[in-house]
């Protein structure tokens, strides 16, 4: 059982780096308290793992066959290059990452599915567009919904707080049933664990980064993100959520960090705002080719390295 | 940890109620002002010392139920910042009525005086319609004109009052001093409730 032990770190480090995309514009705004935050991430993304988690942990398994020392191999990769990369400050998603290592591993013993590996990287591609085009929608009808039924501030204010504690619970939810796969669907690939195992697994290990190690990053993105009213951060998670939730549906675990960034500039669109510079949009770039590479390069070196362990 | 859920913006309409009652206390000053300057009560005039005390004490209320956690904190700072400038209209309104107490309106300038006086009436009561359409969710823009266009009179007159006051013989520096603090304190009143209509403007757009 000691090779789940990297997937559990695995879980804690995503816990405590993508709730910030969930609360952290309403922490570092003091809209919501910081310990209600983390409560409500942690136990909904329990409940979103048990609930629809094994959904993208097929696509996990499909995409190749690998033995229980290549999973703790990969899931050590992905820790690793993600660490490695947020130090260089280069946006890094989970979901590439954990990827990226299945792939050189599946290079290595000769065994990748490149159909779905196609739909994979066309669903990462997809992720920030299906973003941008929700966080436009969900604005223009809620605004609209709102101009013409509550006009009252006390009421506003009350429907602002509800909607940014619902959409945080829904963004938690999504972000446990579509990343839960990463932390711990490659034990599933390998035979360690059966898919409700992994999903308990992997959602007590994110709730457990959530609940210890989150307030740092909270409060940096929440600070760093395009400051946001209310309205507008309640539309940025709610697209966040549904965009995960799409995904989930489709079983490809995907990027939460490019789907805010996707909601960022929708909101951003409907009053003709540049919400998104150059240098962001490279850095993105640049995290998207260096995460599955480096996270493939680094499983290779691990698992040449372990056939002299093991 | 869902206290807002259950108290269904008790604490925010206390804000509201407060808010209103500093305002309407603001109208009563202005109209105080005015009739004592009509009847050349000095006494009537300076009851706004016991108003501006009195607003003194609901600010503080305000801001401390604001700060115990009345509205998104995104809202927080721009109502402050409101009920702050509604408590400087209450010091230029002190300010001048200090003045006054310290001084007699040359006759020329009385008529223009009680006008200002007047016009500050009208602005403080249109500036409470503006708070009250805020809070009810309705059109703001042109309760905030109307606010622009009695500021804009009581500034037309100022210009007029201060050529008439360049051209009064005064008896010593302290009396053209006072005289001339007195004007420019009676026609601030108008900037400062115009700000504050800025900053209702400001929280209406912030919250659509």
């Amino acid at each position: 059982m000691w090779k789940i032990t990297s997937g559990i770190f695995l879980g804690w480090s995503l816990g405590a780096n993508d709730s910030a995309n969930i609360f952290g514009t309403g922490v570092a705004t003091g809209t919501v308290k910081y310990r209600t935050a983390i409560w409500l991430t942690a136990v909904f993304v329990l409940v979103g793992a048990l609930a629809e988690g094994p959904k993208c942990m097929d696509t996990i398994n499909e995409l190749s066959r690998i033995n229980p020392v290549s999973a703790f191999c990969c899931t050590l990769a992905a820790v690793i290059t993600i660490t490695a990369l947020t130090f260089l400050a280069i946006p890094a998603s989970v979901s590439q990452a954990i990827v990226g290592t299945i792939v050189g591993a599946g290079l290595l013993a000769g065994r990748v599915d490149f159909t779905l590996l196609y739909k994979v990287v066309a669903c990462w591609l997809f992720t920030p567009v299906m973003g941008i085009v929700l966080g436009y929608l969900v604005y223009r009808v809620s605004a609209s919904i709102l101009n013409h039924t509550v006009k009252s501030i006390t009421r506003r204010n009350l429907i602002y707080f509800t909607g940014i504690l619902f959409a945080g619970s829904y963004g938690a939810y999504s972000l446990g049933a579509n990343n839960v796969a990463n932390v711990t669907g490659v034990y599933v690939n390998a035979g360690l664990l059966l898919p409700l195992e992994a999903s308990a697994i992997g959602g007590i290990s994110i709730g457990l980064g959530v609940l210890t190690y989150s307030k740092k990053v909270m409060m940096t993105v929440g600070k760093g993100i395009v400051p946001l009213d209310p309205f507008s951060a309640f539309v940025v998670v709610l697209a966040e959520a549904m965009t995960l939730h799409i995904f989930t549906q489709l079983g490809v675990p995907v990027s939460s960090s490019q789907a805010v960034v996707g909601a960022v500039v929708g909101v951003g669109l409907v009053g003709g705002l540049r919400t998104i510079s150059g240098k962001m949009l490279l850095n993105i770039t640049v995290g998207w080719i260096m995460t599955p590479v480096a996270a493939g390069l680094f499983a290779v070196g691990l698992l040449v390295a372990s056939r002299f362990l093991f | 940890m869902f206290k807002n859920f259950f108290h269904q913006g008790k604490k925010e309409q206390a804000v509201i109620d407060k808010t209103s009652a500093h305002i309407e206390l603001l109208i009563a000053a202005c109209k105080g002002f005015h009739e004592g300057l009509i009847q050349e009560d000095k006494n009537r005039v300076l009851q706004v010392f016991h108003l501006e005390r009195e607003a003194d004490t609901i600010r503080r209320e305000i801001i401390a139920a604001i700060y115990e956690g009345a509205f998104l904190p995104y809202l927080r700072p721009n109502l402050c910042r409101f009920a702050e400038l509604v408590d400087r209209v209450f010091d230029e309104i002190e300010d001048a009525a200090n003045h006054y107490s310290e001084m007699e309106i040359p006759d020329v300038l009385k008529e223009d005086c009680v006008r200002v006086a007047f016009y500050n009436i009208r602005i403080c009561e249109m500036l409470l319609i503006c708070f009250h359409a805020l809070i009810e969710g309705n059109e703001l823009r042109e309760k905030t004109l109307a606010v622009r266009i009695y500021e804009k009179k009581i500034d037309d007159l100022k210009f007029e009052m201060k050529r008439i006051l360049w051209k009064i013989p005064v008896d010593n520096f302290w009396a053209g001093r006072i005289l001339a603090e007195f004007i420019d304190g009676l026609t601030a009143i108008s900037d400062v409730v115009e700000d504050a209509s800025d900053y209702l403007h400001i929280i209406n757009v912030s919250m659509k």
